[in-house]
């Protein structure tokens, strides 16, 4: 084979080289002689016969092992195939066919871009998250109407109770029934009663005080607020109770359950829907949800002290106690990992609710009796305390009936309602 | 002016098959891959996924001459997307189905989770029929037809038998699936058929099925003994849950040491036998390809797939190492900072970046790992030690059919299924 690269020769020969040849039609394989012309590549068969043309203009490179040239042609429905193992050859072919990008480099070039606009992608997807689905969220919150809110909360709500059920309780979980709870209940209502006239809320508002020792409330979509036992055993005054059932009822007023589920399903969407399946994955999608939500949570919590503070103020009751019973409660614990914690830090918070407050001498909302009662309303039943341990749960579970068992004619009776007049 | 007289052939003898890749090159596609996936927050995998095909169908040699993929990263881009169209208001009604009903209740997350693996069996078929009429070999493209539809139905019963059967049923069911793809699959116009037997597969799996799923099935038998049914059937009736709870456990509390021991000896079991099912599965599975008048058979031994399942566990061990290593390093040095910076929200972001970090390392590591160690080992395998007969048949077929959509292969994606 003769590659002339002197060009004062008279005669320039075109190089040629051995290859093999697929005709797409056929799997038979071809041992080809090429010519590698002006225009193009000539194809010589066994005996000589010029088997096709290709022109350099056609031809793409295709995928091969290392050290062999496939080529193919563009524009064809058949799959031709023209195989150079000749290093020199090979080279040869690559100088005369432009479009068959020798190393690789146009191809290099758009991967690069691929890389690049993905990365603008992965910035937009982010300030997308951290700004825009709030944004979104926010808009939309006010357009989901209130019964489909409070088939969201009921949806949820039986998960929530049997999570935190623990002790399989059942109805027995909530406070407020047998005698001293039916009374806590009355008093609970009042209370709440004096709360509800002055926020003046579209929803029909519930507050239900279960078994729990943590000092914690929450408020699902829909207007149903649950309180934990061991609220009402650390507040020391009627005001403090109020105080976070107000803050409660600001999540319910600013629709922040209905925000957070479509704020979540943003999120998912974004990083889940969009990502699609690669390994490692799932850690950005949960890392960035959490981040994420911790931060958007603060501002929720400052919005829902503000309305607690408006409301205990319109109520005539104690718009710092909120901050008291915080202060109190967090007293001894440590600052721990602020930014995945949901309540912003408390001393900033307990700041926040004093500024906005007047400090002033104001008449607590429970008369002395009602707060009494209050404080009962968890106790157990007398029944309950003087059967036995294999009966008692049957027990607890005969005397939820409703609240209507003040009537019950109990054993007991004697000692609780001494129990309940302070 | 001489020209080449020689007519170099492949140095292959006719009917052998050959992997001529190199593990190195491997090794760094796959490497450079996977940071490029992490940093585009996945975008890059249709590249890589496209560069790891080139890579294992051009280095595979059949009869002198490689196979070829021809497909486009652009393509599985653009079936992700169409994917996309097709999932998102699906689950949309997913959920809305989900709130409108009792969320909790078991029926509506079995029916789910039943459409789900149905959707990601039609995928798979799509998929298989994206791949094969994207490979090329000696200028004839390979095809599949058949409804994907009926493939998914086909393979939903089939799984519900073999979890029926207690896996019984596998090789059978694997048979007759294989049976259906390889028939609806051509080279040209050769037709595909796949002769391996259920009850070949399942003789030489029985002393694996006893070994593994054997020690289960006795502790079931010991447990169920010793239930007292009657009593059972009476609390169940009086609706009193924790009673029954508890009469539950109270019977089988003297059973509990068998069970745990049963349950222990059935995982060791898996854990040793796992390479020698995989091997057993794809000798079987090689053996009994046809196209034509062409057989495959395998001579793929159990012992070096026992080789490359120790590779892997070697290599995952020194990237444990190695990330605790690294981890406890980068946890002692920002400790030391943050002690000094006295400043608490630091922590939990520099805690929060390096478990993160730590996480996907170990998460990318032991993928990559595996995809070179074992997908990968086990194709160059299944290639080297595999052989025609026939081959003559090669050199005459002729050519039809034309490429399909990518859209099997974005749904295949964005479900999460599918292998290589």
């Amino acid at each position: 084979m003769t590659l002339a690269t002197d060009s004062s020769a008279a005669e320039i020969a075109p190089p040629r080289g051995a290859a093999i040849y697929f005709d797409g039609t056929c799997s038979a394989r071809n041992d080809v002689e090429v010519e590698a012309g002006t225009a193009g590549l000539h194809i010589f068969g066994a005996d000589r016969r010029l088997l096709d043309e290709w022109l350099y203009a056609e031809l793409r490179r295709q995928a091969s092992p290392d050290g062999v040239l496939r080529l193919g042609r563009s524009g064809e429905t058949l799959l031709a195939r023209l195989e150079v193992r000749d290093p020199a050859f090979a080279a040869a072919i690559e100088d005369r066919a432009v479009t068959l990008d020798r190393g690789g480099a146009a191809e290099r070039r758009l991967r690069r871009k691929v890389v690049i606009l993905s990365l603008a992608a992965v910035v937009s997807l982010m300030v997308t998250a951290i700004i825009g689905v709030p944004v979104i969220a926010t808009r939309l919150t006010p357009l989901v109407p209130i019964s489909v809110e409070q088939k969201l909360g009921s949806a949820v709500e039986k998960q929530i109770r049997s999570t935190l059920d623990s002790k399989n309780l059942g109805a027995a979980f909530s406070c407020g029934s047998g005698a001293s709870g039916a009374a806590g209940q009355a008093a609970l209502d009042k209370l709440v009663g004096k709360l509800k006239a002055a926020a003046a809320l579209p929803y029909p508002l519930r507050v239900e005080v279960v078994r729990r020792t943590e000092f914690n409330a929450f408020a699902l979509p829909g207007g149903h607020i649950y309180a934990f036992q061991g609220l009402i055993d650390r507040a020391e005054s009627p005001d403090e109770v109020a105080g976070v059932l107000a803050h409660e009822m600001g999540h319910v007023a600013h629709r922040d359950g209905t925000r957070t589920v479509l704020q979540a399903a943003g999120l998912s969407f974004l990083f889940g829907m969009m990502l699609g399946d690669f390994v490692g994955g799932g850690a950005v999608v949960i890392a960035a949800k959490t981040v994420l939500r911790s931060s958007y949570s603060r501002r929720v919590e400052a919005a829902a002290d503000a309305y607690s503070v408006a409301v205990m103020r319109r109520a005539g009751g104690d718009p710092r106690a909120l901050a008291t019973i915080l202060a109190r409660v967090t007293a001894n614990k440590d600052e721990g990992i602020k930014i995945f914690e949901d309540h912003p830090d408390t001393k900033d918070r307990v700041a926040a609710i004093n500024a906005m407050a007047p400090a002033g001498a104001t008449v607590p909302l429970l008369g002395a009796a009602d707060w009494a009662a209050l404080k009962q309303i968890c106790a157990p039943s007398p029944t309950a305390a003087t059967a036995p341990p294999g009966t008692a749960t049957t027990a607890v579970s005969g005397t939820t009936s409703g609240k209507a068992s003040a009537s019950e004619p109990e054993p007991a009776g004697g000692t609780n309602a001494g129990g309940g007049q302070k | 002016m001489a020209t080449a007289a020689v007519f170099p052939s492949p140095i292959a003898a006719a009917g052998t098959v050959r992997f001529l890749g190199d593990e190195a090159a491997y090794w760094r596609l796959r490497i450079k891959g996977a940071a490029l996936v992490v940093v585009t927050l996945g975008i890059y995998r249709f590249w890589l996924a496209t560069d790891v095909r080139r890579f294992l169908w051009s280095n595979t040699e059949i009869s002198g001459d490689t196979l070829e993929y021809n497909g486009l990263a652009t393509e599985l881009l653009v079936g992700f997307l169409f994917a996309i169209a097709i999932l998102v208001p699906l689950y949309m009604a997913l959920a809305l189905v989900a709130l409108e009903l009792d969320m909790v209740a078991l029926k509506p997350v079995l029916t789910g989770f039943a459409l789900v693996a149905l959707l990601g069996e039609y995928a798979l078929y799509r998929a298989r029929r994206y791949r094969l009429t994207r490979t090329v070999f000696r200028g004839l493209r390979f095809d599949q037809h058949g409804s994907p539809w009926r493939y998914a139905i086909y393979a939903i019963v089939c799984w519900a038998i073999v979890i029926v059967t207690l896996g019984l049923a596998y090789p059978w069911t694997q048979a007759f699936l294989e049976r259906f793809k390889m028939r609806n699959t051509s080279y040209g116009d050769l037709q595909g058929r796949f002769e391996g037997s259920g009850l070949s597969l399942f003789l030489r799996g029985l002393p694996l099925w006893l070994l593994i799923v054997g020690p289960i099935v006795v502790a079931l038998g010991v447990l169920s003994a010793k239930i007292d049914w009657d009593t059972l059937s009476r609390l169940i009736d009086e609706g009193d849950d924790a009673e029954t709870g508890r009469m539950i456990g109270q019977m089988l509390a003297p059973g509990i040491g068998v069970a745990v021991a049963a349950l222990a000896a059935s995982f060791f079991a898996l854990l040793l036998l796992y390479p020698l099912f995989q091997a057993v599965k794809l000798r079987w599975w090689i053996s009994g390809l046809r196209f034509g008048d062409i057989a495959v058979t395998s001579r793929l031994r159990v012992g070096q797939v026992y080789r490359v399942y120790l590779r892997l566990i070697l290599y995952l061990f020194l990237l444990g190492l190695l990330a605790g290593m690294m981890g406890g390093m980068t946890v002692f040095a920002v400790v030391g900072i943050v002690r000094l910076a006295h400043n608490a929200t630091l922590t939990q972001v520099a805690a929060g970046v390096i478990s993160v970090l730590l996480y996907v390392v170990m998460m990318l590591g032991s993928s990559t790992i595996y995809q070179v160690i074992v997908a990968a080992g086990l194709w160059r395998l299944g290639a080297e030690t595999a052989a025609l007969s026939g081959e003559a048949a090669l050199d005459g077929v002729r050519a039809t059919g034309s490429a399909s959509s990518a859209l099997g292969e974005g749904l295949a994606d964005a479900l999460g299924v599918g292998g290589i």
